[in-house]
């Protein structure tokens, strides 16, 4: 695993091989799916890798994470089981370095045709004329519902517990008839308010 | 090419319209209708049905208004997407082509939320100066236009599976307002378009067409009139004035990113509730000094982005909510006003589906681990909904110039400012839990709470008002300061009501449409 070096070729900094699959089980482990080849978690590592290259903060970040990783595990990271290897990343959730690798992975893992098919979503349909010959409303395990509008009662839009219900509530009907003053904006206050009354006195001081 | 239709010189004093989704669209349309040419500068490029993809990165980065943008306040979205406060569209046809379809109408008392629900602390509630009487003839206009189902003879869409367990739900708990619609989205063909195809693909722009929008119904007949100069990839930077205070001329970036002079006898903003106001803002002047039209102080403030949040729950059997109409499935019966439930307003429930992919990035940011997977391994046999409620307007919620961080073209960006009102948190609450309920009815074997997404339902941040000192806009969206400038989108709402907020934004630009030509040959502009 190389370490940042030293000025001037701290740009030339690479991440070995041994780093790339290290950033793999990372992966692997803080986005664990059972049913998941490994080439979705290697492309991502990938975007990864290509992203640090990019830029020079999520580069050093990266390096310097992967390092500080081993330290942890007390060994090589990649020999942990699940839960150890969770615990390791609890620790460090709140890095740039973890939050740039789930910020990256959330982005490209599941962007991915192979997560697709592991999880039985089908992804682009148009193409083969929708869904419409195809089981958009193939549930058959609850009846078929009502897809009219609901032709009972009316809803009560405004409940009988409101006190002044305005004279409007049904359709149209005036305006000004629902306003006993003039209070139309809360900010100068109505009258019945401390705030706005303390503010009035203290404008007219 | 960026410039469509009939070319109208630089020089000549038009009728011009900056955006064109749901307001600016459907204005261009019932101006150029009517025989009046109309430029409209839409900041997006010309892309077309053909050009969708059904892919939610893919399309996210090809439809997405992605110029910078900041966040700050407590709601999740600064901590989650800190540059991302809105999913919104930048393209001919604005947010129109990817929203869901979802066409339910404001109800009476929420054109009149001061007086229904009186004073609450920390809200600035101010009642619309126009009625649902008043509205009535034009979302009848309007629902005939967009082809909304279970309204004016359409038929209903049929139960898709997400419906299915949605409506099921639904009725064991006793809710009876359910239906799978209205929604703006052929169930048979209608309006020289097809039925759906059930493609499952909404939010990535339709290639069937069956989905309203101005791309396929208002942009193209205004084009056909031979009135209307449609000019993409154009970024409008500034409204200039003369010396009467009068709107006089639009500076905009053209595709080159060179600035060019459009002179305006009028101007419409519909940029949508961050760029409307961002616009105003952009074109303070020494007469007007804290932005065009504010003398109020209120361009930019009141921003709301409705209570939302979803619940995705999960069962034994398949369900597979990706396959077909993401939003064909409304529940009305928490849409009421009932303070009984402990918040003012109402909500509705609406079936919603996302991807694997959007499902990772947004149905629990930042976390990790078996918790989070299990989301995922689930996902066929997850069903899931959106919770769509009034949200409170607040003077601090709020669009502002951010001076410290700027766009390609050197622009400030806009900063969105959003806290909740404990009302609001109090009926996101409420929703989550019936949600809960109405999955538990149906057997769910887990179910999870999303928060809210970044904003799609942008609105409030030029109300109207019928006193000038309380909003920017009159009734008919004319700016109370500037008599030859309007805001035709979302931005003009008072209030937010519950309902999804399209087939409103359409209702109210063909109102507006009407008193613009009106105006026009009577010269009261």
């Amino acid at each position: 695993m190389a370490f940042p070096a030293k000025y001037p070729s701290l740009n030339e900094t690479a991440l070995t091989d041994e780093a790339r699959s290290t950033l793999i089980r990372v992966i692997r482990v803080a986005f664990p799916h059972d049913s998941f080849p490994d080439g979705p978690y290697e492309r991502t590592a990938d975007t990864i890798l290509k992203a640090a290259e990019e830029s020079t903060w999520f580069r050093v970040a990266l390096t310097q994470g992967l390092l500080t990783l081993a330290h942890l595990a007390g060994g090589d990271f990649r020999d942990l089981d699940e839960d150890a290897a969770t615990s390791v990343l609890r620790r460090i959730e709140s890095t740039e370095f973890f939050g740039f690798i789930r910020r990256t992975t959330v982005l490209n893992l599941y962007d991915d045709p192979e997560v697709w098919e592991a999880v039985g979503y089908e992804g682009s349909s148009v193409e083969k004329g929708g869904y419409v010959d195809r089981g958009f409303n193939d549930l058959d395990w609850l009846p078929e519902p009502r897809i009219e509008t609901y032709e009972g009662e009316p809803i009560v839009e405004i409940a009988s517990s409101v006190p002044l219900r305005p004279t409007h509530a049904a359709h149209g009907g005036s305006q000004s008839a629902a306003s006993t003053e003039s209070d139309t904006n809360t900010q100068p206050g109505s009258t019945n308010s401390t705030a706005g009354s303390l503010a009035h006195a203290e404008a007219q001081k | 090419m960026s410039q469509h239709g009939k070319p109208i010189e630089h020089s000549t004093k038009s009728v011009v319209i900056v955006g064109s989704g749901a307001g600016g669209g459907t204005l261009a349309y019932e101006l150029t209708k009517q025989g009046i040419p109309v430029i409209v500068l839409e900041a997006g490029s010309y892309l077309t049905n053909d050009d969708y993809v059904n892919n939610e990165w893919e399309a996210f980065n090809q439809m997405a208004w992605l110029d910078p943008r900041t966040t700050s306040g407590s709601w999740r979205i600064a901590r989650d997407f800190p540059n991302l406060p809105a999913w919104i569209v930048k393209a001919v046809g604005g947010t129109t082509t990817h929203w869901s379809g979802a066409t339910p109408r404001f109800k009476a008392h929420e054109f009149a939320v001061r007086s229904t629900y009186g004073r609450l602390e920390g809200a600035n509630l101010l009642d619309w100066p126009i009625t649902l009487a008043e509205l009535e003839p034009y979302y009848d206009k309007a629902e005939i236009a967009m082809g909304s189902t279970h309204v004016h003879g359409r038929k209903p869409l049929p139960a898709n599976n997400n419906y299915k367990v949605f409506a099921n739900g639904a009725e064991r708990i006793g809710y009876k307002h359910y239906s799978t619609g209205p929604y703006a989205t052929n169930a048979e063909e209608y309006d020289g378009r097809p039925a759906s195809i059930q493609d499952g693909f909404n939010f990535q722009g339709d290639k069937n067409k069956s989905k309203w929008s101005t791309l396929v119904r208002e942009i193209p007949r205004a084009l056909e009139t031979g009135l209307l100069d449609l000019r993409a990839d154009s970024h409008v930077v500034q409204i200039t004035h003369d010396a009467d205070g009068r709107v006089d001329a639009v500076l905009y970036l053209d595709e080159n990113g060179d600035l060019q002079r459009q002179e305006a006898a009028l101007v419409c903003v519909a940029g949508n509730s961050i760029e409307t106001p961002r616009l105003l803002l952009q074109s303070a002047s020494p007469m007007f000094p804290d932005g065009l039209a504010n003398s109020s102080g209120q361009v930019g403030r009141n921003y709301m982005r409705h209570t939302t949040g979803s619940v995705y729950a999960q069962f034994e059997q398949p369900v597979r909510m990706y396959r077909g109409e993401t939003m064909a499935g409304v529940i009305a019966d928490e849409s009421r006003h009932d303070p009984d439930r402990g918040f003012a307003g109402g909500y509705y429930l609406e079936t919603i589906s996302l991807g694997p992919a959007f499902l990772a990035s947004f149905g629990e940011p930042g976390t990790w681990g078996r918790e989070f997977t299990k989301l995922i391994d689930g996902y066929v046999r997850t069903a899931g909904l959106w919770v769509v409620g009034e949200d409170l307007p607040q003077e601090s919620n709020r669009v502002t110039l951010n001076s410290s961080v700027t766009d390609k073209n050197g622009l400030p960006v806009p900063n969105v400012h959003f806290d909740d009102h404990p009302n609001d948190v109090a009926m996101r609450n409420h929703g989550y839990q019936q949600a809960e309920l109405l999955y538990d009815a149906v057997g769910s074997v887990s179910s999870h709470r999303t928060p809210p997404y970044p904003s799609t339902h942008n609105l409030g941040t030029a109300r109207m008002s019928e006193n000038a000192q309380d909003g920017v806009v009159d009734k008919n969206g004319r700016a109370h300061d500037v008599p030859n400038l309007f805001v035709s989108d979302g931005s003009q709402f008072t209030s937010s009501a519950a309902a999804n907020p399209t087939l409103t934004i359409v209702a109210l630009a063909i109102r507006q449409a009407e008193y613009i030509a009106q105006q026009l040959k009577t010269g009261g502009i």
